[in-house]
């Protein structure tokens, strides 16, 4: 009889990682104290624009620029927003930015997303040239523009209106929102388009039933990139709205700097309050803007 | 999914697109204005204008104009509308508006962009309404161009030193210093006791003011149609100012703004200011009394005995040309010249009148600064002698580009101010 030698056990796979080295530890503890002295920078980097933004906004006129500057303020002051609020005025900025804005924001994502589309799902002659075309004209600086488009307004009586500062913001946005768009298409798959019109759906049916519910974070991301670049505009809005149309940019710029001197405070108050419905949206949706900003980065 | 569109069928819609594209380049080429007739006073029936100003946005003034037009329109039964836009802007936005032929009316101007505007052909020759208004003849120099009127002064005064009496009087220096050799031991006195003793102008949106300081050293600016920066005087100036700023007696990064902050923190005793600059000054000091110490000081001369040199600053009322010019002209004379208007105007915003009766009125005569001011800074000041250029801006920039090369000690002042002549004689 034969004895069989048993088998030697395998060895155990370690189900964690050995404990690293003394040194290898140290050094990763380095790694990650360094990670969050850099990422504490780059916040602080970032966020004292806006500190300094809120204590100027808080400190009395005859302290703002006191030297050596306070970085906390000894005194505190809500008169600037006082004043800020018991400006008609800015009210009626405001009214005009978010409408314009919003607008602006709608009209770019609705047309975008045709295009976008087309140029993603269907193939014809030019495809690529008008591509590059539709994206060429975003590279044109923007002040090259402005006089010509002040006399074509002008010509068709557009000055002073809404659709005049929709239109030319509608100009700079679309490029940018339809190439944002167009990848956000391509990484829709084909097989879900062409299942819908095996089922019989026709191209309107499949883009606005199957499509469009598919790429809202896409259309997101672009509606709130064209939402911002109305609200920032600062030449445009000056030069084509005339007073009763003005946003907000120009209009606080109106108010707050002056021949000889600016009111600081209140124009950092100003700037403060107007921030906020833009900061609102951007939390608001967040999580569409991040998915639609990365959709059709990595393919597979 | 793929579709495919026919190469018809992209071209049927591309019509559409390129017609509207030719259709928008089209009316791009509005064709600009020519002359403009002259205006005589109180001709026809008073009829509706418009009426721009940077000053209408700007919360000191604002009342002021608004008093004046409301006084305006009831008396003429008229409608007066406003435009606004900030002082920075101002001249772009006009000229884009004028060009374009979508502003006619009476028009607020700074001194130093006649030329510019009046380049477009647009404005009215308000030469009729200049007898019997009584206007200083500083005054009216300021708002004439090629032989016209083109401009009714409403404010005149002068960029000149200002200094702090306190801080003048603590180092020992002499607040009215006659030569430059004078004005620097001053500053050198002055750097004793621990302030920037000068703040003039170091950056590139500021430094222009060495155009004055040129003119001190003697250079004409421009002989004939050249320019004469580059020459002894010129380069003789920017040495000077280097050395300024190298012994710490003018400071880096300084611009208006800095100054005005500077010198109400008591950070500085010197700097260089129109009269509209004191309430700016004043709003931001710690120090109530700083008013009563501020003092005009007449800029040092080479040699003793030459005149100061000064720089003209004000506001012009224009006209342009097109409805409602007429009512607007005769707006123009009235803001400008009526006795009672421009003492009240100065009552508010403290901003020198332009007629004589106006000047030698109760309310000007008993501001001690502005007094001071007329007097040692505003008697001697001319135009710049760029400003008859509509490219005197780009002139301004070049030499102020070259100006801070030799401060931050990346050109020669030689070298520098030739460059900066080569540069103003293209745009010339």
């Amino acid at each position: 009889m034969s004895t069989i030698a048993p088998t030697p056990a395998p060895a155990t796979l370690p189900l964690e990682p050995a404990p690293a080295p003394p040194a290898r530890r140290r050094r990763s503890g380095r790694i990650r104290w360094g990670m969050w002295i850099s990422l504490a920078v780059i916040v602080l980097f970032g966020f004292a624009p806006v500190y300094w933004l809120l204590v100027t906004s808080l400190t009395p006129s005859d302290r703002v620029f006191a030297f050596p500057p306070a970085l906390f303020p000894t005194q505190i002051t809500f008169e600037h927003y006082a004043t800020v609020f018991g400006n008609a005025q800015i009210f009626g900025y405001l009214r005009n930015s978010v409408i314009v804005s919003v607008i602006t924001a709608v009209l770019s994502v609705v047309v975008s997303m045709y295009m976008g589309y087309a140029f993603s799902k269907y193939r014809f002659v030019g495809r690529k040239s008008l591509m590059y075309f539709v994206l060429s004209s975003q590279m044109f600086p923007q002040a090259l523009l402005l006089v010509t488009l002040y006399l074509v307004f002008a010509q068709f009586g557009l000055l002073n209106t809404y659709l005049a500062l929709i239109l030319s913001f509608t100009t700079f946005t679309l490029p940018l929102c339809v190439w944002m768009l167009k990848g956000f298409f391509d990484a829709l798959p084909d097989d879900l388009i062409e299942a819908a019109r095996i089922d019989g759906a026709g191209p309107w049916r499949i883009f606005h039933s199957v499509v469009f519910p598919l790429a809202a974070p896409g259309l997101v991301a672009a509606g709130l990139f064209a939402f911002v670049r109305g609200w920032n505009d600062f030449i445009f809005a000056l030069t084509l709205a005339g007073p009763d149309r003005q946003t907000l940019p120009p209009g606080l710029v109106n108010t707050f700097i002056s021949e000889a001197s600016t009111s600081w405070p209140a124009l950092m108050a100003a700037s403060l309050i107007v921030s906020v419905p833009v900061c609102v949206a951007f939390i608001l949706l967040q999580r569409f803007l991040v998915g639609g900003i990365t959709a059709g980065a990595v393919k597979g | 999914m793929v579709q495919d569109i026919s190469r018809r069928t992209l071209l049927r819609y591309s019509v559409f697109g390129i017609g509207g594209a030719a259709v928008l380049g089209l009316a791009g080429c509005a064709p600009g204005g020519s002359g403009a007739p002259a205006a005589t006073p109180g001709g026809g029936t008073a009829t509706d204008f418009t009426f721009s100003s940077w000053s209408l946005s700007e919360e000191a003034a604002k009342p002021a104009i608004e008093s004046a037009l409301t006084s305006f329109r009831q008396a003429e039964g008229i409608e007066i509308d406003t435009v606004a836009y900030p002082y920075n802007e101002y001249l772009n936005q006009l000229t884009l508006q004028v060009r374009g032929g979508q502003f006619a009316g009476a028009a607020q101007l700074d001194v130093a962009w006649l030329s510019a505007l009046a380049a477009l052909g647009k404005l009215t020759d308000l030469s009729a309404f200049t007898s019997g208004a009584g206007y200083t003849d500083a005054a009216l120099g300021a708002g004439r161009s090629d032989g016209k009127q083109l401009g009714l002064p409403w404010t005149i005064g002068a960029v000149g030193l200002i200094g702090n009496a306190e801080l003048f009087e603590r180092a020992g220096a002499s607040l009215t210093p006659t030569t430059i050799e004078e004005f620097e031991d001053g500053l050198r006195a002055l750097k004793g006791i621990g302030v920037i003793p000068y703040a003039a102008s170091t950056k590139a949106a500021q430094l222009k003011d060495i155009v004055v300081w040129m003119q001190t050293f003697g250079s004409p600016i421009v002989d004939g149609d050249a320019s004469a920066i580059g020459d002894e005087a010129s380069v003789k100036a920017v040495e000077w100012y280097k050395k300024l700023y190298d012994d710490g007696l003018i400071a880096p990064d300084v611009d208006r703004a800095a100054a005005r902050t500077l010198f109400a923190q008591g950070a500085t005793a010197i700097y260089d200011d129109a009269p509209v600059g004191k309430s700016s000054v004043l709003s931001q000091s710690p120090d109530a009394s700083l008013g009563d110490k501020m003092v005009p000081i007449a800029r040092p001369v080479l040699k003793a005995g030459q005149t100061p040199q000064h720089v003209l600053w004000g506001h012009l009322v224009v006209v342009v040309d097109g409805a409602g010019a007429q009512t607007a002209s005769d707006f123009a004379a009235w803001l400008t010249s009526d006795p009672a208007q421009s003492e009240t105007y100065f009552t508010a915003l403290g901003l020198p009148p332009t007629t004589d009766a106006a000047l030698s009125s109760t309310a000007v005569t008993s501001n001690t600064f502005v007094e001071a001011f007329t007097s040692s800074i505003t008697a001697t000041a001319q135009p710049s002698p760029l400003w008859k250029y509509p490219a005197y801006g780009q002139m301004e920039t070049a030499i102020a580009e070259q100006v801070q090369a030799v401060l931050i000690g990346q050109a020669q002042p030689a070298a520098a101010m030739k460059t900066a002549g080569e540069a103003i004689d293209r745009l010339l």
